[in-house]
C-alpha cells in the first residue's frame, strides 16, 4: 500500500474514534446536580420521628399536668430517623459520583506544561523542534480523550442500568417512610391534640377567655403539623420527579446524545429547581 | 407466618388511624348525651389507639431498613465503582503534571542551574 494511502487509513480511524467517543454528556451532569441539589432539601425539613416522639410526649406529660421525671424514651424513634438518613445518603452518594464522572472537564486534559516543559526544556544532544511537539501533543490530547471518553461514556451506561431498579426503589422507602410513616404520626398527633383539647374548650367551669386561648392554642398547633405535612408532600414531589428522570435517562441510555433525552432531563431538572423553591416556601 | 413488610405495617397504621378517628368522632359528635364516666372512658380508649397507632408508623419506618437493605447495597457499589472511575480519570491529569515536572528536572540537571533544580524538586514533592 503506498504510504499516503497508510496516512489517510490512520486519520480517518482517529476521526471515526473521535467522532464516537466524544459525546457532550452535560445534560446528565446537569440533571444529577439538579437531583443533588434538590434531594439536599431532605436536610431543611422541620419534621422528624425523634422530634415527633417528643413533642408527643410532652402532650402527656402536660395533659397529667406533670413536671416531673418527664423523660421519654424516644430511641425507636431515633432508629427510624436514622434508618431513613441512611437511605437519603446513599442516594446522595450516587448523584454526586454520576455528577462526577459525568463531567466533560474530567477528560479534558491539560497538556500545556507537559509540551512547555519539552520545548524550553534543555536536553543535551536532543534537539527538540518546537511546532513538532506541539502538533504532536494536540493529538495526544485528542485521542486520549476519545479513548477516555469512550471508555467513560460506556461505564456511565452501565452504572446508570444497574442504578435505575435500586434508585427507584430507594426513593420509593424514602418517600414511604417522610410521606407515609411520618405524615402518619403528624397525622396522630393532630388527632391527640383534638382529643385534648376539645373538653377543655368545652369546659363551662373555665371562663371564657381561657376557653378561648384554648381554642386559639389548638389552631395554633394544627396549622404548624399542617405546614409540616405540606412540606414533606413537597418532598415527595421531588422524590418522583427525580424517580421519573432516572427513568427516562435509563432508559433513552443507548441515545445518550438525542436531542430527546437532552430536552427531558433539562424538564426534569428545570421542575426540580420550581420544586426545591417551593418547598422553601412553605 | 412470614414477617410483615414495611408497607404492610403502614397500610395498618393507617386503618388503625381510621378506627381511632371513628372512635373520636363518636365521643365529639354524642358528648352532649355521654355520662362523664363515659366520656373519660372512650377519651382513654381513643387515646391508647392513637398511641398505638403512632407506634406502628414508627415501626414501618424501621421495616424499611430489611426492605431496602438489597437497594442500598447495590447502590453503594455503584458509587464506591463510580468513585473509583472518577479517581482513574483525574489520575491520567496527575500523571501528565508529574511528567511535565520530571521534565522540568531533568532540563533544570542539565543546564547546571541550581536555583530551578531546587524549584523542580519542590514542583515534583509537592
Amino acid at each position: 500500500m503506498p504510504q499516503y494511502h497508510v496516512k489517510y487509513v490512520f486519520l480517518f480511524l482517529c476521526c471515526s474514534l473521535l467522532l464516537s467517543s466524544c459525546v457532550n454528556i452535560k445534560h446528565v451532569t446537569e440533571f444529577s446536580k439538579s437531583a443533588i441539589d434538590s434531594i439536599e432539601t431532605f436536610e431543611t425539613l422541620s419534621s422528624s420521628f425523634n422530634q415527633t416522639c417528643l413533642e408527643d410526649c410532652q402532650n402527656i406529660n402536660i395533659a397529667a399536668l406533670n413536671i416531673h421525671q418527664t423523660d421519654c424514651d424516644c430511641s425507636q424513634n431515633e432508629e427510624a430517623d436514622r434508618i431513613t438518613a441512611l437511605i437519603y445518603h446513599g442516594l446522595q452518594g450516587y448523584f454526586y459520583a454520576l455528577t462526577n464522572i459525568s463531567d466533560n472537564q474530567l477528560t479534558n486534559y491539560q497538556t500545556d506544561g507537559l509540551t512547555n516543559a519539552i520545548t524550553s526544556g534543555n536536553f543535551g544532544s536532543i534537539q527538540v523542534k518546537e511546532a513538532n511537539v506541539k502538533s504532536y501533543s494536540n493529538i495526544i490530547t485528542l485521542v486520549g480523550r476519545a479513548f477516555t471518553d469512550g471508555y467513560r461514556r460506556n461505564k456511565i451506561k452501565t452504572y446508570v442500568l444497574n442504578a435505575n431498579q435500586p434508585v427507584q426503589d430507594l426513593l420509593h422507602f424514602l418517600d414511604l417512610n417522610l410521606t407515609g410513616n411520618l405524615k402518619g404520626k403528624l397525622e396522630v398527633q393532630k388527632s391527640t391534640l383534638k382529643n385534648y383539647y376539645f373538653d377543655l374548650v368545652r369546659d363551662k367551669k373555665l371562663s371564657t377567655y381561657e376557653r378561648t386561648k384554648f381554642a386559639e392554642d389548638y389552631f395554633k398547633r394544627m396549622q404548624e403539623i399542617e405546614r409540616q405535612q405540606n412540606e414533606l408532600e413537597a418532598y415527595s414531589k421531588i422524590l418522583s420527579t427525580i424517580a421519573e428522570g432516572h427513568a427516562s435517562l435509563s432508559a433513552e441510555i443507548e441515545h445518550l446524545n438525542d436531542n430527546k433525552l437532552k430536552v427531558a432531563l433539562a424538564k426534569y431538572g428545570s421542575q426540580l429547581k420550581m420544586l426545591s423553591t417551593d418547598l422553601f416556601k412553605k | 407466618m412470614a414477617n410483615l413488610t414495611a408497607e404492610q405495617v403502614k397500610r395498618l397504621a393507617d386503618n388503625f388511624m381510621l378506627m381511632a378517628n371513628a372512635l373520636g368522632d363518636y365521643r365529639y359528635n354524642n358528648i352532649d348525651s355521654l355520662t362523664d364516666e363515659e366520656n373519660i372512658k372512650i377519651k382513654g380508649i381513643h387515646n391508647q389507639q392513637l398511641a398505638q397507632t403512632t407506634e406502628l408508623y414508627t415501626k414501618s419506618a424501621i421495616l424499611v431498613l430489611e426492605d431496602a437493605q438489597d437497594a442500598l447495597k447495590k447502590i453503594d457499589k455503584i458509587t464506591a465503582e463510580s468513585q473509583e472511575l472518577y479517581k482513574k480519570l483525574t489520575n491520567v491529569q496527575s500523571i501528565l503534571d508529574r511528567a511535565s515536572s520530571v521534565l522540568n528536572l531533568a532540563s533544570a540537571i542539565l543546564a547546571l542551574d541550581v536555583s530551578a533544580v531546587t524549584r523542580s524538586i519542590q514542583e515534583l514533592v509537592s
